[in-house]
Formats: C-alpha cells, sequence, structure tokens
C-alpha cells in the first residue's frame, strides 16, 4: 500500500487514543459486512482523530486523509458513501475537490468544514446541491446529526400520506391525526412535523430545524425552535400516550416510533 | 547629494520654470517693439524723401544742382544718397554711381539697391528710395538708409537682457528659499508623524498662520487624526469589552471542571459538572460567533445576493417565527402590514435584523405588555417598525446601546450577549437604508428603507 494516496482506515476496533496518523493501517472489519465509509480530509491531526473517533463509535469505516490532493486521489480510489473535507487544505483546497469530484460525475454526498468567516455564497452553494457545510468550532453531534441526514436523503415518493407508527400525516388535506385522534396543527407546525416524518429516529438538530423548515440562515438569541417544537410536542403526544418526539440533551430533538 | 536634491525640489523647478517663461516672454516682446519702431521709422524716412523730392522738383538747372550738394552735404552721416541722371543714364550729380536698376519712376518709397559713390570706392547700399523723371527729361533718385532702426533695437534689447539676467537670478534665489522652506516643512510634519507611527496618539502636524495651502492640509491630516484617535480609543475599550464578556463564563466552565473533578464521585456529579462547563464554553462561543458574523456583515461589500424583497411577507413571517415565545411570555405580538411593499436587499439579512429587534422587543417587555410590527409607507420610504411597551431606551441610552456588548445595567440578568443591535445596524448600513431609535414610553425602532437607497 502506498502511503500518499490512501488515507488511514479506522474501524470500529481502533482504540479511541489509537495512532491514527503513522501510516496505513489495516483492521480486519468486525461487526456489519457493509459499513458505511466515510471519507475525512482534514489537516489538522487532533480535530480530525475526535471526529475520526466519534464517528467509529458510532459504527463507522473512516478513512482519513490530511492533505487535498492525496484526499480527492483516496476519494476517487475507495468509493466512501460520504465525505467530509475541510475547506482550508494544503495541497487542494476543499471546494475544488468537490468541484473535481463533481465534473468526474461523482455524486458522493459531502460535508464542507468551514471557517466562519470563510462561509460565501460558494459554500451556500452547496446546500443547494444537495451537499451541507459546517461553521467550525461545531459541537460534535452536530457533525453527527448532519452526516446521518446527508446519508439518510429521503427519497422522493409520490406517497400522499407520510405515516411514523400510529402518527399519520396526510399533504394533500393538510392534516394530521395520532391513531382516531385528530390533531389540529398550524401551517408552520404541520411544516414542522412533515419534516421530522420524513426524517424518522434521524437526530434533527436545531440549527438544521431553522435551515430546512424556516430557511433561516442564522441562530437567534432566543431558543425558537425549542418553543414551536414544544408546541408540535404537546399535540402529538397526548397525556396517555407514549412519547414520539423525544429531546436529545444539547444537541436536538428525534422522531421515534414508540417501543 | 543636498544641492542635487535643493534642485529636484519641486519649489525649486517651479522657479525655474517661471524664470524660463519670463524669458520666452521677454523676447517676443523685443521682437514686437523691434517691428513696430522698424515700421515707425521707415514711414517716417520715407515720408521725409518724399517731402525732399518735391522740394527738389520744382528747381532747375543750377538751383537744382546746387540744392542737391547741399542736402547730401549737410548728411553728416552718410545716410542720404541722391542721383541726377540724363536720360542715357549718365550721371549729372550725386552720390549715386549709376541709375539703380529696380528704381521706380513716381512709385511711393521702395526698397532700391544702389551702389553709392564714396571716397573709398563703390559701395553697394540697399535703402529706401523714390525717382521721379522731371519735365527736361532728367531723372532724379532720392535714397535714406533708415539706420536709426539698429540703434534703438540694441538700446531696447541692452535693457532687456540685463532686466531678465536680474530675473532668472531673482527666481533662482527665490526658488532655493521656497525649496529650503518647504523641505523644512516637510522634516518637520516627517518628524511629527513618526512620532504618531511610534504609538503617540495625541501629536498633531504643525499648523502656520495665512492659511496657506500647506497649513490647510495639515489641519485636514489633524482632523482625521481626531477622528483616528477617537476611533482607536473606541476600538481598544471594546476589545477590554469583549475580553471581559468572553471571559466571564469561560471563568464559570474552568471552576465547574475544576469543582467536578476534584468532588465528583459518581458519573452523574462528573456529567453536571460537564455539562455547566460546557454551556458555558458554548456562551463563549456564541459571543465569539456574533462578533465574527458581526464581521462578516461589515466587510461584505456584496450586493449580489440582493433582489426584491416583499416587506409585507417579511413581517408576516418574522411575526410567525416569533408568535409562540410571545404567547408564552403573556406579551401580545401583532403584525399590521396593510401595504404590498418590497425593497432591494438581502432577504436572509434582513429578516435576521427584524428578528433581532422582535426578538428584543419581546425580551424586554413585562408580561402583560404588547409588541406591533408594523409596515408603514413614508416619505419616499418604506418602514418597518417594531415597537414595545417595555421599559424603553431613555435619550442618553440611544447612541450607547449601538455600541458593542453595550446593555443596560438594568439588563444585566436578561441573557443575550449584547450584539443584537450591532447587528441589525450593520445590516441596515449594509443596505444604505436608516435605523431609528426612538425614546419612551416603550420603545419604538424603524428601520427607514429609501426607494432609491445608496446601498
Amino acid at each position: 500500500m502506498t502511503t500518499a494516496a490512501t488515507g488511514t482506515k479506522l474501524t470500529a476496533a481502533v482504540p479511541r487514543r489509537g495512532p491514527v496518523n503513522n501510516g496505513a493501517l489495516e483492521f480486519p472489519a468486525v461487526g456489519k459486512p457493509l459499513m458505511t465509509k466515510i471519507l475525512l480530509i482534514e489537516d489538522d491531526g487532533e480535530t480530525a482523530e475526535e471526529i475520526a473517533a466519534e464517528l467509529v463509535e458510532r459504527g463507522f469505516d473512516v478513512e482519513w486523509s490530511a492533505d487535498g490532493i492525496a484526499g480527492l486521489d483516496t476519494a476517487r480510489s475507495s468509493h466512501p458513501d460520504v465525505m467530509i473535507v475541510d475547506r482550508m487544505l494544503p495541497g487542494m483546497d476543499g471546494l475544488s475537490i468537490i468541484e473535481t469530484l463533481r465534473q468526474e460525475q461523482v455524486r458522493t454526498p459531502v460535508l464542507v468544514l468551514s471557517a466562519l468567516g470563510a462561509v460565501d455564497d460558494r459554500v451556500r452553494g452547496l446546500r443547494a446541491g444537495g451537499d451541507d457545510y459546517l461553521t467550525k468550532p461545531f459541537a460534535i453531534l452536530e457533525l453527527v446529526a448532519r452526516i446521518e441526514a446527508l446519508l439518510r436523503r429521503p427519497v422522493e415518493t409520490r406517497e400522499t400520506k407520510l405515516r411514523v407508527g400510529s402518527l399519520e400525516l396526510d399533504l394533500i388535506e393538510r392534516s394530521a391525526k395520532r391513531g382516531d385522534r385528530v390533531i389540529d396543527l398550524l401551517p408552520r407546525e404541520f411544516r414542522l412535523l412533515e419534516y421530522m416524518m420524513q426524517r424518522p429516529d434521524q437526530l434533527l438538530t436545531r440549527a438544521m430545524l431553522l435551515e430546512e423548515v424556516w430557511n433561516y440562515k442564522f441562530v437567534p438569541a432566543t431558543n425558537l425552535v425549542d418553543v414551536h417544537m414544544g408546541r408540535v410536542r404537546h399535540k402529538v403526544d397526548g397525556p396517555d400516550e407514549l412519547p414520539m418526539i423525544h429531546n436529545v440533551r444539547g444537541a436536538g430533538f428525534v422522531l421515534r416510533t414508540p417501543a | 547629494m543636498i544641492g542635487a536634491d535643493l534642485v529636484r525640489a519641486a519649489p525649486f523647478r517651479l522657479a525655474l520654470t517661471l524664470a524660463a517663461a519670463l524669458a520666452v516672454t521677454v523676447v517676443a516682446l523685443f521682437g514686437f517693439v523691434y517691428w513696430k519702431t522698424d515700421d515707425y521709422l521707415t514711414a517716417r524716412s520715407d515720408q521725409m524723401i518724399m517731402t525732399q523730392l518735391n522740394v527738389l522738383s520744382l528747381l532747375h538747372d543750377q538751383r537744382l544742382l546746387d540744392a542737391i550738394d547741399e542736402h547730401l552735404r549737410q548728411d553728416a552721416r552718410g545716410v542720404q544718397f541722391a542721383g541726377l541722371f540724363r536720360p542715357d543714364g549718365s550721371r549729372i550729380t550725386g552720390n549715386i554711381a549709376k541709375v539703380p536698376a529696380d528704381v521706380k519712376a513716381g512709385a511711393p518709397a521702395h526698397r532700391v539697391e544702389i551702389m553709392a559713390a564714396r571716397h573709398a570706392g563703390l559701395e553697394h547700399q540697399v535703402v529706401q528710395g523714390v525717382a521721379r523723371q522731371l519735365p527736361d527729361g532728367v531723372l532724379l533718385v532720392l535714397g535714406r538708409h533708415v539706420d536709426e532702426t539698429s540703434g534703438i533695437a540694441h538700446v531696447i534689447g541692452q535693457a532687456l537682457a540685463l532686466g531678465l539676467v536680474l530675473a532668472l537670478a531673482l527666481s533662482l534665489v527665490i526658488g532655493t528659499l521656497a525649496s529650503l522652506r518647504a523641505r523644512k516643512r516637510v522634516e518637520e510634519v516627517n518628524r511629527r508623524v513618526q512620532r504618531i507611527v511610534a504609538g503617540d496618539l495625541r501629536e498633531r502636524l504643525p499648523l502656520h498662520a495665512g492659511g496657506e495651502v500647506f497649513s490647510k492640509l495639515a489641519a485636514i491630516v489633524n482632523g482625521m487624526l481626531d477622528e483616528m484617535e477617537t476611533m482607536i480609543h473606541a476600538l481598544a475599550g471594546v476589545g477590554n469589552d469583549i475580553a471581559h464578556d468572553v471571559r466571564t463564563p469561560l471563568t464559570r466552565a474552568r471552576l465547574a471542571l475544576e469543582r467536578g473533578r476534584a468532588n465528583a464521585t459518581t458519573l452523574e456529579q462528573l456529567q453536571t459538572a460537564t455539562d455547566k462547563a460546557i454551556a458555558g464554553i458554548d456562551q463563549s462561543l456564541t459571543i465569539v460567533t456574533a462578533l465574527l458574523r458581526l464581521a462578516e456583515i461589515e466587510n461584505s461589500r456584496r450586493s449580489a445576493g440582493f433582489g426584491a424583497v416583499a416587506l409585507d411577507e417579511l413581517v408576516r413571517e418574522v411575526c410567525d417565527l416569533y408568535e409562540p415565545i410571545a404567547e408564552n411570555k403573556e406579551v401580545a405580538l401583532k403584525v399590521k402590514a396593510a401595504p404590498k411593499l418590497s425593497v432591494h436587499g438581502d432577504r436572509d439579512l434582513l429578516i435576521e435584523a427584524v428578528a433581532n429587534l422582535v426578538d428584543n422587543a419581546i425580551k424586554f417587555t413585562p408580561t402583560g405588555g404588547r409588541v406591533d410590527i408594523e409596515l408603514v409607507r413614508g416619505d419616499g420610504e418604506s418602514i418597518v417598525r417594531v415597537s414595545d411597551t417595555g421599559r424603553g431606551i431613555s435619550e442618553s441610552e440611544r447612541d450607547a446601546v449601538l455600541r458593542r456588548f453595550y446593555r443596560s445595567q438594568k439588563d444585566r440578568n436578561t441573557p443575550g450577549v449584547g450584539l443584537g443591535l450591532n447587528l441589525v445596524a450593520a445590516i441596515v448600513k449594509l443596505h444604505g437604508f436608516r435605523l431609528a431609535i426612538f425614546p419612551g414610553p416603550g420603545c419604538r425602532v424603524e428601520i427607514a428603507c429609501p426607494d432609491q437607497a445608496t446601498a
């Protein structure tokens, strides 16, 4: 194995503080036969180590490249399911890597890590292209949530009704019910619930909800999302029912079918 | 070295240029005077010989010969010429050797080439001449050499040359003095600027009485220095505020971690301590993020993302977003946006600005109060107005609230980082709109969007 073209491979077997950047180490894959493969292109070793450790712990197969050119080669050779790319990289910058891959008809979803001051129209354009970006510094759970969202992008369907457990949303009649109980929703509450029901069992962070449901690109001073979510939860989860909307401490919300 | 510097200096070169211009003028003046004088003298001389010709024409025989001899004898300077010729061209008397080839009898005075008979022999001369055929067939030719012109030209030329030399010398002296003075000034300015560069912000450029250009320039630079000094002091103040505001939550985080590490005996206790620490760090990050965001907006010159933004839809959206928050606080949030108005701007930024105003309004309005969002039409502008029934902003605080991190002492317990209004102000400025804050009771903030914004 050559060193430049291939990043470090990490699997669940790697200890948290293992040596992650001293050459290419192959570990026998354990667990799922077809693990989701993530390519991480990030030049800061410490950040990369933290991200990789968290993702490996969650059962992903992580490959790491520390510079742009090696990262592009790895992306071409190992066909990852999703990529995390730092914008500022030695060798070749992150956006150029993505543009090169797109020209080669590679459609792998990408999450770009960008410094806050460097969020320009080019970076914003990623969201329109089905990719995503995250500004540094970020919470690790925010990163995981966005990776999952990229991996589980809802498929386009002609279905006019969404169902999660006993919860049902009629997109034509704009009505909702849980079992036989009709839920009366305001338009903004309907939009929020619709977004969540398209992504069941998936962690949705406040920032994601603001961006996707309300189309707002700023973080308001007041915890707006919590208040709106509180309203919806109050209506969806009746007093005698098992809760479906769960608050994930310090991160966001998940809609789950009650066990 | 210094000499070369001096010659290159602008005042010196200016003096030289002026001297050269003066020389050209003098030469031109001389030429003009010469030309005019020559014309005048020639005309007078021509008149004179014509008169003489008329007088001599009236005489006959010996009297004519005597008159010609007398005429020539009286001419001490040797500028007069005369000749009397028989019809066959032989000379009767006079000092002209033979009939000049180009003389025209009966014509006014004209240029004639003659051979003058002197004691030394024949001499070729160019003179003004006249000629007349007398009744008895003889030809009388009179000529005059206009020599006064050259004499006068000599005198005038000498006078002007002397003046020119004096003027040139004076120019050099003035140029040198001016150069020296300017260099002294520049050196003085340089000394003071070096002191400013070294950090002495109170230093100013020297002003001299008389209001000359140099002093005016110095006054302009001094005005700029005043402005910069104020700004630098303000910035230093902001830096201190930032350090303080970021340090406070970090200190709390550190304390929580320290105590957790020392005292926690169960995982749960450790987690509680860690959560506290994360909350503190998050707050620091929020401040840093808000600052970076502010810098991002203030530095952005992009209007590429600008388009038509429907203000009526925008205010309704913000109201929709904040309705539950107001309801939770039992504050009545109402929107009144009757006219359909739109402006040229960045929708995301404008939403952020209005949302910030509404956020503030709800935060500072006590339970039972109300917040109104209105869209009205002003004089040539659309106005988004957010008013509340809170405590309001006093006259004295009005400018202060636009300062970074300013939070009224009374608000220290209300969460927030005190940058909200700065963000609004930056967004408004980017669009070329106007932000107005009206004093209490209650608070009223307006974003006025002129139809022809200068963004």
